[in-house]
């Protein structure tokens, strides 16, 4: 399926506004013959799909959604680059040019900015039914006619126009139209022309629309990737002085003179009256409505969070159990080989586990963006909720991602995807993994349970466990503010957002979403998430001395009475055997790379409150912090099969007693070590699925400054809290 | 084609307002786009253009965004990207 297209194929590109069906015309030709890749260096979606047109191959590119050329975001730098074939891109063959023929004006601005390119182009009106409803008339014999390229009406959700537009499409192949370009007044040439010479002076050479483009883009894309910055800005200053000097904002004198030349092209082909969707304004009277609008939007958000907290988690057990179930079963045939049988369970089909069970939360979540999106209620949520976000850099999308990271980062940092502005995008998805995630609330409720509650009771318990969900929001905030003013040095994009109207999703748009997700995250994150799983376990089992096990098992077997030990110990089932193999376990951790590791960085943790046995499990859940409780429980010789090694782990941990140094006696976990340890939990980036899909999303040296960064403050709270609480 | 200036030509400067100051629901006609940044590039395709009107829809709850109705479209806009537009009241 990633296969290049085959020499000779047709390259034609998906042209059009966003929420105009775009993509649901792309799923319709290409069905699941199709693939996103990034476009290379930047984090913008390329989908590709193949199909066959009279014959031929047919590689038809879906261009990210764009209101004009005039590039802000890097999504629409995209289309720019890629219809003018530069920086890697090949030029297409053929445009279609999707338009909404419910708001033809607004959208024929794009069709006459790419008429420039001088590419044959198809314009296909979408959404026709929904016009007919507004009371929209459309003749678009007539507009065919003025634009001389064919003109197809489609309804794509419902697969309606879509055999016309094969045919056109098929016919445009063998006979190539193009659109009449736009008359543009002297002036207009000249500032083009002021850009044009002057890079054929530096040997820079330019066709006329990317001079245009140079001319018209305040901050052109294509201007940053030309080169001869100061030569070229000055060129550009001076082609919009021109402009200026005739009268014109060059901000907008493409668009006023674009949208000048349509308002004549278009006389006679729009009719009726309809004007407003009358649907839409008395929805959103209810859901932008202060109060309800506020209250629907919680109660929206609210199932969302519910379904990723609740209701993944029988599917998540499921896969747990399932890859437990599958290291039973293979252990035994490979008891010969205990490295290998240790690599395989451990380290093998514990990350594939570890990797699929994030699937379920990926899943409802897409499933849940993709029905608020087409629907065209996550750009009303967006709006509710943008004040709340501006002031640190955030704006109203990032609320679905941060609510998702309440109940896990991985899917949360991949809903980032919905924001356009990469400012707020980065610092949407380095802020998920702050929030609370729902594999910390185990260590909350161990320690919680083991050392808040019995002396401050539980009121003062349940208030403890509530207010650690807000500790990393709140720390997040301030440093979102930070970074937005003092790090990032991107512009940030304008928060401009079209409310698209109420539609109802369709089944096959929201299925293709889900499956490009979970597809995604398992072939990209996933295998990088696995390598890691096997790399921690390699650390966790060598150098593996047989002397470990040997001393262990005499010094261990010296504390039993020697009858028991011969019978105990030929059985491998017994009590003791099984005491005696989880001694040797937490023996081979502490010996382990890990371990030793543990035992280097102690005085940095000694400075938290912490011991080298609470070092070693903060040390081993770095990976995932959910091991953090069992690794514990390994350490503390407990045996596996207790079930509920939580409770037995309170004792145990409330009678724990420093054996040397200046504490000697004193109890381990006093409640600033308690609170030292949590806020380390809150604050601390201890999921490597997490930093993988981080560079993923972004790159290596975002998820590798988030690593550190977020580590660092855990480290510093935790310092912090136990320095100040012990001495109060 | 409407030059940027025109309309200032024979009206008072009082009847004219910044989009973003706008806490009223009435009919508004764009005078001018007062600055030449990337965002008003931005606003002029998206149909904001001297001589339009339009109409504040709704206003966010906590007073910020706005949605203004533009032609058949609603478009949501920070009230201070909205300030680099200057309307006046349609009368």
């Amino acid at each position: 399926m990633k296969q290049a297209a085959p020499a000779g194929a047709v390259r034609i590109a998906l042209l059009g506004n966003p929420n105009t069906g775009k993509s649901t015309i792309f799923n319709r030709l290409t069905g699941l013959r199709q693939h996103i890749a990034n476009y290379p260096g930047i984090t913008v979606e390329k989908k590709v799909g193949a199909m066959e047109l009279g014959g031929r191959q047919v590689e038809l590119s879906d261009l990210p959604g764009t209101y004009s050329l005039a590039a802000a975001s890097p999504d629409e730098r995209v289309v720019m680059d890629a219809l003018g074939g530069r920086f890697g891109h090949q030029a297409p063959d053929l445009i279609v040019c999707v338009v909404d023929a419910t708001n033809i004006k607004r959208n024929m601005l794009l069709v006459s900015q790419a008429a420039e390119l001088c590419i044959p182009m198809v314009v296909v009106l979408n959404q026709w039914d929904a016009a007919k409803r507004n009371g929209i008339e459309i003749d678009e014999a007539l507009l065919s006619d003025r634009l001389g390229v064919p003109v197809i009406p489609t309804v794509a959700k419902r697969g309606k126009g879509l055999e016309n537009l094969i045919n056109a499409l098929v016919r445009a192949i063998e006979d190539p139209r193009w659109i009449p370009r736009i008359q543009w007044p002297e002036f207009i040439g000249a500032a083009r022309d002021i850009v044009r010479d002057g890079l054929a002076h530096l040997g820079v050479d330019v066709t006329g629309p990317e001079a245009l483009r140079m001319v018209f883009d305040a901050d052109s894309a294509f201007a940053d990737k030309i080169g001869h910055k100061g030569k070229l800005s000055s060129l550009r200053k001076a082609a919009r002085e021109t402009i200026r000097s005739h009268g014109m904002n060059p901000a907008s004198a493409e668009a006023v003179l674009h949208y000048s030349h349509l308002d004549a092209l278009l006389v006679g082909v729009l009719g009726g009256d309809g004007m407003v969707a009358r649907t839409r304004s008395s929805i959103d009277s209810l859901l932008l409505n202060r109060v309800w609008g506020t209250l629907i939007f919680f109660g929206v958000m609210s199932v969302v969070f519910q379904s990723l907290y609740a209701w993944a988690s029988p599917v998540m057990s499921l896969i747990e159990s399932g890859s437990e179930w599958v290291q039973a079963a293979v252990s035994p045939a490979l008891a010969g080989t205990p490295m290998i049988q240790s690599l395989v369970s451990d380290g093998i089909i514990a990350g594939v586990g570890g990797v699929l069970v994030f699937l379920p939360q990926i899943l409802l979540l897409f499933l849940f963006i993709a029905v608020l999106e087409d629907t065209g209620y996550l750009a009303r949520a967006a709006f509710l909720m943008d004040k709340l976000f501006g002031w640190c850099g955030l704006n109203g999308k990032s609320f679905v991602p941060l609510l998702s990271g309440y109940a896990c980062s991985v899917p949360g940092v991949m809903a980032a995807r919905t924001l356009e502005d990469p400012k707020a995008r980065i610092t949407t998805i380095l802020m998920t993994p702050f929030m609370s995630c729902s594999a910390r609330l185990p260590v909350y409720v161990l320690l919680i349970g083991a050392f808040v509650e019995p002396s401050h009771g539980p009121i003062v318990a349940g208030w403890t466990l509530f207010l650690m969900h807000f500790v990393g929001a709140a720390v997040a905030m301030p440093l979102a503010w930070f970074m937005n003013r003092w790090v990032l040095r991107l512009k940030p994009l304008p928060f401009i957002l079209e409310m698209p109207d109420y539609r109802v999703p369709t089944l096959r748009n929201v299925t293709i979403r889900m499956w490009e997700r979970g597809r995604e995250f398992v072939v990209r994150a996933g295998t990088l998430i696995l390598a890691f799983s096997v790399i921690l376990w390699a650390l966790l089992y060598f150098p593996r001395p047989e002397s470990v096990a040997k001393t262990m098992r005499e010094a261990f077997l010296a504390t039993q009475s020697a009858a028991d030990v011969a019978t105990a110990l030929s059985d491998p089932n017994s009590g003791l055997s099984i005491k005696l193999a989880r001694r040797i376990d937490g023996a081979y951790i502490a010996q382990s790379y890990l371990g030793q590791f543990g035992t280097a960085v102690q005085p940095a943790f000694d400075l938290a409150g912490f011991d080298w046995k609470i070092t070693v499990s903060i040390l081993s859940s770095f990976p995932a912090r959910e091991v953090f409780v069992s690794t514990l429980g390994v350490i503390y010789n407990l045996d596996a099969d207790a079930g509920n090694e939580a409770t037995d782990l309170r004792s145990i941990l409330a009678k724990e007693k420093w054996h040397s140094g200046p504490r000697a006696g004193q109890p381990v976990y006093t409640l600033p070590v308690v609170f030292a340890l949590m806020a380390f939990f809150a604050l601390c980036m201890q999921c490597g699925a997490t930093v993988t899909v981080i560079a993923k999303e972004l790159n290596w040296k975002w998820a590798a400054g988030s690593f550190v960064t977020m580590t660092t403050l855990a480290w510093g709270a935790a310092v912090a809290i136990y320095q100040i609480g012990s001495r109060l | 084609m409407i030059p940027l200036t025109a309309c200032r030509n024979g009206r008072s400067f009082q009847a004219m307002k910044k989009l973003g100051e706008i806490h009223h629901f009435g009919m508004l006609n764009i005078v001018s786009i007062t600055s030449d940044c990337t965002c008003a590039g931005r606003l002029a395709a998206l149909g904001f253009l001297p001589g339009c009107r339009v109409r504040i829809s709704r206003i966010a709850p906590l007073g910020d965004p706005i949605s203004i109705q533009i032609g058949g479209q609603e478009i949501s806009v920070r009230r201070a990207e909205a300030d680099l537009i200057e309307v006046e009241e349609a009368g």
